[in-house]
């Protein structure tokens, strides 16, 4: 077990991305709004996009047409090129169904140590 | 083995047939010949016009309007166990004067069931409406619904406002609390995004993308949600263009979600359960590659049979659905998914058909 110090406590916020390395691999750092912190890989699972030009954001419900609630923010990480939504909760795509892609989110270990945001591999 | 056609064109021979069933002053209208009905803007190049040629009355002259000659032709020498009728009367393309086109469908449909309908219990409906009026359309719909052998509501393709828009809304309402099916349908004015073409070849292969957009409006403005009791069914509108079209509209949703969220399945998952799509005309591919087509789409319950009889690219059932298809598949194709989706009771002992053998 190796472990990396990503970030600085104090360099986070909810709703921002920073990026950060472990070795040669990117991963993105970000504090959720339970202050909870994820620590995710930082290419997109589906076609590899770099995560660190994503954004955070919430997701929309809606139960009728034309009709939009904008729920969880904070909590949705959104690919820099397709768009496509996870849940920073589960790491799971808001968009379930797919059978052939591995359409999940990496998360890594991640506690604080004094000031730094040290991730486990 | 069993057939269902579930597209089969009966007529009028005249608009002027319409009068009786007209309210005033429609009447009046038609019967002095103030409007003589719509026209289609190009020249068919087969044989027979827009009909096979071989469809002809007693004295020679094509026909279209003849319940007798279409059960030589069709339901008796085919055996079919059901022939549901489409029209190819429809109002919704009027673009002015609602009112006029509202009374004309009435007045089809009462036609219909005076001429057509009550004559063959193998025959199922139709209700016609014009969807440019969706308050009225939904008074018709009320109105034929309670006919045991109306099993859907037609709609034609229009040129302008596809059937997702919520002005349509009554129209869908109507035919879920009637408990009857939806089915789409190429028109005269149906158009591709460059208009027909410049041949009837270019504007006959057209029609597919006159049908395409209105399954993606349908799913992307809620319909296939809101109204979950209703099946969809595209009638000659080509089909193997299904997979492409579930494969983008879920590419679309994964990336565009965030703007469409009452979508609550992947459009593909929509069109397996709820979409259905006439084969009628078949595009004379092999045997290997509908297995192909059937498998990209997951699942062997989407095609229906269809013949569109009288017009001139009828399909055969004989000839049309590859006979080395599984058994199981082909009479899914030629009878099995129209007879869930309209939910028909057809049973062996009862229908014999050994037409298609």
């Amino acid at each position: 077990m190796a472990k990396h110090v990503v970030c600085q406590v104090s360099d986070l916020e909810v709703g921002k991305i920073i990026p950060a390395k472990i070795g040669r691999s990117p991963i993105i750092v970000s504090k959720l709004p339970s202050g909870e912190i994820r620590a995710v890989g930082g290419r997109c699972p589906h076609q590899g996009a770099d995560l660190e030009h994503g954004c955070i954001s919430g997701h929309t419900e809606s139960e009728s047409v034309n009709t939009l609630e904008y729920c969880g923010q904070g909590e949705t990480l959104r690919c820099p090129w397709h768009g496509f939504e996870f849940s920073l909760l589960d790491g799971r795509p808001i968009v379930e169904g797919t059978t052939h892609l591995p359409m999940k989110l990496r998360f890594f270990d991640v506690q604080i140590e004094g000031s730094d945001v040290v991730v486990t591999v | 083995m069993h057939i269902i056609d579930t597209d089969v064109h009966e007529s009028f021979a005249s608009l002027k047939d319409l009068v009786p069933y007209l309210p005033e002053p429609y009447k009046s209208w038609i019967g002095n010949g103030a409007w003589r009905g719509f026209s289609q803007p190009f020249a068919y190049t087969s044989p027979g016009n827009g009909n096979r040629a071989d469809v002809k009355s007693a004295d020679g002259s094509a026909s279209v309007s003849d319940y007798n000659l279409m059960r030589s032709q069709l339901l008796d020498p085919y055996k079919l166990s059901y022939a549901v009728l489409t029209g190819y009367f429809y109002p919704t393309g009027l673009k002015l004067q609602y009112g006029l086109g509202s009374a004309l469908a009435s007045a089809y449909n009462d036609y219909v069931l005076e001429h057509w309908i009550s004559k063959d219990k193998r025959f199922l409906g139709s209700v016609q409406i014009n969807a440019r009026d969706p308050e009225a359309a939904a008074r018709e719909i009320d109105r034929m619904a309670a006919h045991p052998q109306i099993r859907q509501v037609m709609l034609p393709v229009v040129d302008d406002i596809a059937y997702g828009h919520p002005m349509y809304r009554p129209i869908f309402a109507a035919a879920e609390r009637n408990k009857l099916m939806v089915a789409f349908h190429h028109t005269t004015f149906a158009q591709g995004p460059y208009g027909m073409g410049l041949h009837y070849m270019e504007r006959h292969c057209l029609i597919p993308i006159s049908l395409m957009p209105q399954v993606i409006s349908l799913i992307a403005n809620g319909v296939f949600d809101s109204y979950p009791n209703l099946r969809f069914m595209v009638l000659e509108g080509g089909f193997s263009w299904l997979p492409h079209v579930m494969w983008r509209m879920d590419r679309e949703y994964r990336q565009g979600r965030v703007e469409v969220p009452w979508i609550k399945k992947l459009p593909s998952q929509h069109c397996r359960e709820r979409l259905r799509l006439s084969t009628q005309p078949t595009e004379d591919i092999s045997g290997e590659d509908w297995g192909k087509l059937i498998d990209l789409m997951g699942t062997d319950d989407i095609l229906v049979f269809s013949t569109d009889y009288p017009h001139f690219d009828f399909d055969d059932p004989n000839a049309a659905i590859p006979k080395s298809l599984p058994s199981g598949t082909r009479d899914k194709i030629l009878w099995k998914n129209a007879a869930d989706f309209y939910g028909l009771d057809v049973r062996e002992s009862t229908i014999p058909n050994q037409a298609a053998e």
